[in-house]
């Protein structure tokens, strides 16, 4: 396998906290340019999944894989194609913008103003002197987004990108994962938000107990749901969906690839 | 590069904080305090000279600095633990804590060169520059005493993963540190015969920062022959050469720590 032939791989890859299996082995990959969801009640294992990628945490057994670069045998390479969007903070809160777009050009290799650019970009340029406890919650989470994607970023990972964004917030989201897409970054993100889930992703991975018990499309998992598509719903398909698999409903995994 | 820039963006959050000019004023006030205070008892109030202040204030600095260094070191390394976008990026995990202790070592000696600095002025232009070496050896064994504290307190920090914890430790440390291994001195030396007691003391004074410093600092002014059982032994055994191993011990407790600190950050989950 080249460098990019895949943007993000995960095969059998499980993860054990104390004597408890958080993640069952799970293999899913994310082609370039292609946007994969992640979606399950609180404890699935989606957060591990996306850290275990992002080399927060380190895998008990398999292999994650950013870019073709293994995150745990060659992990700075791994991390220089990766932007990731912890579901915390994960910076002081007392830290200075301008200060962190400074760092994080740095370890991209990038000159110091490239932060400071994309900031400008997002609309944030006259915040480079606030700190992140001035900012909204909202605003911060632009902030870190619009420095996760700085440079030549080949996998975009987001825990709960939209959590306490409003409406404005939530579209600067979405319009980022559009932009990795176009881009042709392959992006990994987690969500309770089903709406946000069926516009943007090309598929849905549907987690439960640490397990992938449905991937595929919106229609994919319908199907393997056995909730019929209906025109005039009362509610959305994907609520439906994501009820009928996460309570239990009969299921017929849908296969990469499969209709 | 990476590593330049984690320091300076470490250097930026530690000198924006009150710890800084905080420390500073503390520094300040002690070292005139006890310039003034210790010729005050004869009823006339005058500044001591800077041998007598450095002195007076090597105690003082032996009890303060291990606990601020250990104390700031267990919480910057028990914060290491909510930096998942930093452990993200692509740099070594390590660099986050080597850059946490370089800046702070930066900003608490810049705190003690103001403040002690200050102290200076006050003491020299009231009561002459005579032995004003011994004063800026002091203010290095302070620095050197500073960073080795920062580098266990990082460790212990890294190690313990929850702040509350980190400072409980650190509070332990300090109290083994400067009381208890005086402690076992003593024991030592009651137990003992003279000849194993002399190898064993000066291994505990190589093995206890605090004690090293201790040692270091009552040899600047030739006075290690007061400096307890532990210094005794040391200059029995080793003369001139003591200065060396010691501040070669205090390097290694800068040094040791870190490297710990790094490698356990950079294997462990956050």
């Amino acid at each position: 396998m080249t460098a990019h032939s895949v943007g993000i791989e995960l095969v059998g890859v499980a993860k054990n906290f104390g004597g408890r299996a958080a993640l069952a082995p799970l293999t899913l990959t994310v082609a370039p340019g292609e946007v994969v969801a992640l979606v399950g009640p609180n404890g699935a294992g989606k957060s591990t999944t996306l850290r275990i990628l992002a080399g927060v945490i380190h895998a008990s057994a398999g292999a994650a894989r950013v870019a073709g670069w293994d995150v745990a045998a060659e992990p700075l390479r791994a991390r220089l194609h990766l932007g990731y969007l912890p579901q915390r903070l994960g910076v002081p809160l007392a830290t200075v913008v301008g200060d962190l777009a400074r760092l994080v050009a740095a370890a991209r290799g990038l000159p110091a103003d490239a932060g400071a650019q994309a900031l400008a970009d997002a609309g944030l340029g006259d915040r480079l002197d606030a700190t992140l406890a001035q900012m909204s919650g909202g605003q911060r989470q632009r902030v870190l987004l619009a420095l996760a994607t700085l440079g030549p970023v080949q996998a975009l990972i987001l825990d709960e990108p939209s959590i306490s964004l409003d409406t404005a917030g939530a579209e600067d989201v979405r319009e980022a994962i559009r932009a990795a897409r176009r881009r042709g970054a392959a992006v990994l993100f987690a969500s309770h938000h089903l709406n946000d889930v069926a516009q943007l992703a090309d598929r849905i991975a549907v987690m439960v107990d640490g397990r992938v018990v449905a991937c595929g499309t919106v229609p994919e998992l319908a199907h393997a749901a056995g909730v019929a598509w209906i025109e005039r719903a009362t509610e959305p398909l994907i609520e439906r969906v994501y009820r009928a698999l996460v309570r239990g409903a009969p299921l017929r995994v849908v296969r990469e690839g499969a209709a | 590069m990476t590593r330049a820039a984690l320091v300076r963006f470490e250097w930026a959050a530690a000198r924006r904080g009150r710890i800084v000019p905080l420390f500073a004023a503390g520094f300040a006030l002690a070292a005139v305090g006890v310039a003034l205070a210790g010729l005050s008892a004869g009823g006339v109030v005058t500044v001591q000279g800077f041998a007598r202040t450095s002195v007076s204030l090597l105690q003082l600095t032996l009890w303060t600095v291990p606990m601020l260094g250990l104390l700031l070191g267990a919480v910057q390394g028990a914060e290491c633990q909510e930096l998942e976008f930093l452990a993200a990026l692509p740099a070594p995990r390590a660099r986050l804590v080597f850059g946490r202790w370089a800046a702070w070592t930066l900003a608490l000696t810049t705190a003690l060169l103001v403040g002690f600095g200050a102290a200076g002025v006050v003491i020299g232009a009231l009561a002459g520059a005579a032995d004003v070496l011994r004063y800026l050896g002091l203010i290095g064994i302070a620095t050197l005493l500073l960073a080795a504290g920062l580098a266990l307190g990082l460790w212990i920090g890294v190690a313990a993963r929850s702040r509350a914890r980190a400072v409980g430790v650190a509070v332990a440390v300090w109290f083994v540190l400067v009381i208890g291994a005086d402690l076992v001195a003593i024991a030592l030396l009651a137990v003992l015969p003279a000849h194993d007691a002399t190898w064993s003391l000066t291994a505990l004074l190589v093995a206890n920062p605090v004690d090293g410093a201790r040692a270091l600092g009552l040899g600047l002014f030739g006075a290690d022959v007061v400096a307890g059982p532990t210094g005794a032994a040391l200059r029995r055994l080793l003369g001139g050469q003591g200065a060396l191993l010691l501040t070669a011990s205090l390097v290694a407790w800068i040094v040791v720590p870190l490297r710990l600190a790094g490698r356990r950050f950079a294997r462990q989950d956050l």
